[in-house]
């Protein structure tokens, strides 16, 4: 809690910016059925939990063709 | 005036020849059926006749302009449908044809209005919502709406049926049977019953060359061979009937099966009247008496053979 | 509207919808917030791991540190992002068709080679800019330290060498089919340099050494005229490799 007293400056964005890629990876996963490769079971947790990484993982490698 | 013109074309992927001096001519405003099995070399002329492949000889006219690999120049005669279109699948239909027309280079005015007719000419108007979404049927419309934008003057469809169902297949004849008079249409099909429902004019390619080509009429004139079916009471009636010596000349084939018998005539002279005369003289009254009209299907397997 | 610009709007609006542009934009985000923040960190972070009793006098951390991070983050992490994201730039249109139908329609293919790069230059820019432009403010908010030596040549330095690379992976993708194969040449590539840089006499012109020196540079101790050479050979290769890109894909069967 101390870092987030003398931080929030950074934290704040860097919580929003991991957030927003989380959901726009989640949401994308729940509206499209079809993947490269993995299932639905793989990637929800997968984006959910894996920090960063995961959303730009799905997003390049997972991701279905179109948009 | 002919819309395409092609002569002497040779094209061979390493050893295997795909097309061996075709020949062919498209008189303007008719709907061309461009007939062959899968392989005969259909699709291989249509990138040809798009500058997209090189052929290894012979000459390709669009509009009396020579097509030339790798220009595109002639292009802008012609609208094209590839036979499973790809569209970008972020876009909707408006903006597609938007990018269409603007690489074609027409007004934003124009593509505007043009895609607004087009849409509702294939039944896709309204449908705001991305291409990724769409079945093959509206592909296809869509596909043939892109190819129409620039009022080519040529609309060349490569097999734009046969990934089709049924009711798709038949949106995409009414569409393209919509265009006649107002431009050139050239299809390749296998499907012969689509040629015969909406072709005035066909061509069957076969192992690289024309085997047959004309309009649907002449063809079927040309290729006039009467066929009769007649079925007896017994296999004996049949048997005896086909002996006959007046059916054993030239141009007379005979088939019997069971108490059927199918007399296949090349020369006219044998009419139907020449046979039930025989019958009655034989007095023999057969089950059933019929006169076979010559399919294209046919004629296909006939010349194809 | 030329072919080229109607093509670039094209290709920022698919990266925009293929999320492309997301991916890259919040990466930089993260990491021009996180380079501050690690070079602020570092030091607390130590102590408190070092075993009780032991003391390490740890410099207090500075600007430098913050931009090391930052030049450290964006020329690994970042570049590897950015070439993942764009590895599929011509590959995906060959392999499902999308241009065929363009290109009978009379599109250059000159003007899809060129387009499709200047729409990654932009994005590769937006987001040093994006990144450096947040690494720079929140090293303010830190460290209130004095100028910076050649900062600005130092990122420009590291943005050529984005660019060098983004044109060696659209030459590798005109020659090789498939997504991936494009990446492969293009590693390929960058290994062969590595192996040219073992002589030191080669460091004046590789293009590796526009990302080497960037700290050298902020610090003060190196001078930008050092690099000239670099820049130049890297430019060259840009434009060669552009052309080839031209060339190669001009010549492709589709």
């Amino acid at each position: 809690m101390e870092i987030m007293k003398e931080y929030w400056p950074f934290l704040v964005p860097l919580i929003l910016a991991e957030f927003v890629l989380m959901v726009t990876a989640l949401v994308h996963v729940l509206r499209h059925p079809n993947y490269k490769f993995g299932s639905r079971a793989l990637w929800i947790p997968v984006v959910l939990f894996v920090q960063i990484l995961g959303p730009i993982v799905y997003f390049v490698f997972g991701r279905g063709d179109d948009a | 005036m002919n819309v395409l013109e092609i002569a002497d074309l040779h094209m061979s992927f390493g050893n295997n020849k795909v097309l061996r001096g075709l020949n062919m001519e498209i008189p303007e405003n008719s709907v061309f059926g461009f007939v062959g099995r899968n392989g005969a070399g259909k699709t291989t002329t249509m990138k040809i006749v798009l500058g997209l492949l090189k052929a290894q000889c012979g000459f390709v006219k669009v509009c009396g302009e020579e097509v030339r690999y790798g220009a595109t120049r002639t292009n802008r005669h012609i609208g094209y449908l590839p036979d499973v279109p790809e569209f970008y699948g972020y876009m909707k239909p408006m903006e597609y044809l938007r990018l269409c027309g603007e690489i074609t280079g027409l007004s934003s005015a124009l593509i505007k209005d043009r895609s607004r007719e087009l849409l509702e000419l294939v039944g896709l108007d309204g449908v705001n919502r991305k291409i990724s979404g769409f079945s093959r049927g509206m592909k296809q419309r869509l596909g043939i709406a892109q190819a129409l934008l620039n009022e080519p003057r040529l609309l060349i469809c490569d097999e734009p049926t046969s990934a089709l169902d049924p009711i798709g297949r038949r949106q995409i004849l009414d569409i393209l049977s919509a265009m006649r008079g107002k431009t050139t249409v050239v299809f390749s099909t296998h499907i012969l019953s689509d040629v015969e429902s909406i072709c005035d004019r066909i061509a069957v390619l076969e192992q690289g060359e024309l085997v047959l080509s004309g309009t649907l009429a002449e063809i079927q004139k040309q290729h006039r061979r009467n066929s009769y079916h007649i079925r007896f009471a017994s296999d004996g009636e049949a048997e005896e009937f086909s002996q006959t010596e007046e059916l054993k000349r030239e141009g007379v084939e005979l088939e019997r099966e069971g108490c059927s018998l199918t007399i296949s005539v090349s020369d006219v002279s044998v009419g139907a009247q020449e046979l039930i005369d025989l019958l009655s003289r034989k007095s023999m009254a057969p089950e059933r008496f019929e006169v076979l009209e010559p399919t294209l299907e046919s004629l296909f397997t006939e010349v194809v053979q | 509207m030329s072919h080229f610009l109607v093509f670039v709007k094209k290709e920022l609006v698919e990266y925009a919808r293929t999320y492309k542009l997301l991916i890259l934009l919040v990466v930089f985000i993260i990491f021009g917030i996180m380079n501050p923040l690690v070079a602020k960190l570092t030091p607390e972070l130590l102590t408190s791991f070092m075993p009780e009793g032991m003391f390490v006098t740890i410099p207090e951390p500075t600007a430098l540190d913050s931009w090391a991070q930052f030049f450290k983050n964006t020329q690994q992490m970042g570049l590897i992002v950015l070439l993942l994201v764009f590895s599929g730039v011509l590959g995906t249109e060959l392999t499902k068709g999308t241009l065929i139908n363009l290109l009978t329609k009379g599109l250059s293919r000159q003007a899809v080679v060129l387009a499709k790069y200047t729409a990654m230059v932009l994005v590769w820019t937006l987001s040093v800019v994006v990144s450096a432009m947040l690494t720079w403010i929140y090293t303010v908010y830190l460290f209130p330290d004095g100028p910076m030596g050649y900062l600005f040549v130092a990122i420009f330095c590291m943005w050529l060498f984005g660019v060098f690379l983004l044109a060696l992976l659209l030459a590798s993708a005109t020659m090789v089919r498939g997504n991936y194969g494009g990446l492969l040449l293009t590693g390929l590539a960058l290994v062969i340099l590595m192996v040219v840089n073992i002589f030191p006499e080669a460091h004046t012109y590789n293009p590796l050494s526009l990302g080497a020196k960037n700290m050298s540079l902020v610090s003060g101790t190196v001078d930008p005229s050092s690099l000239y050479a670099a820049m130049v050979v890297s430019t060259l290769a840009i434009c060669g490799l552009l052309f080839l890109s031209v060339l190669v894909f001009q010549k492709k069967e589709l």
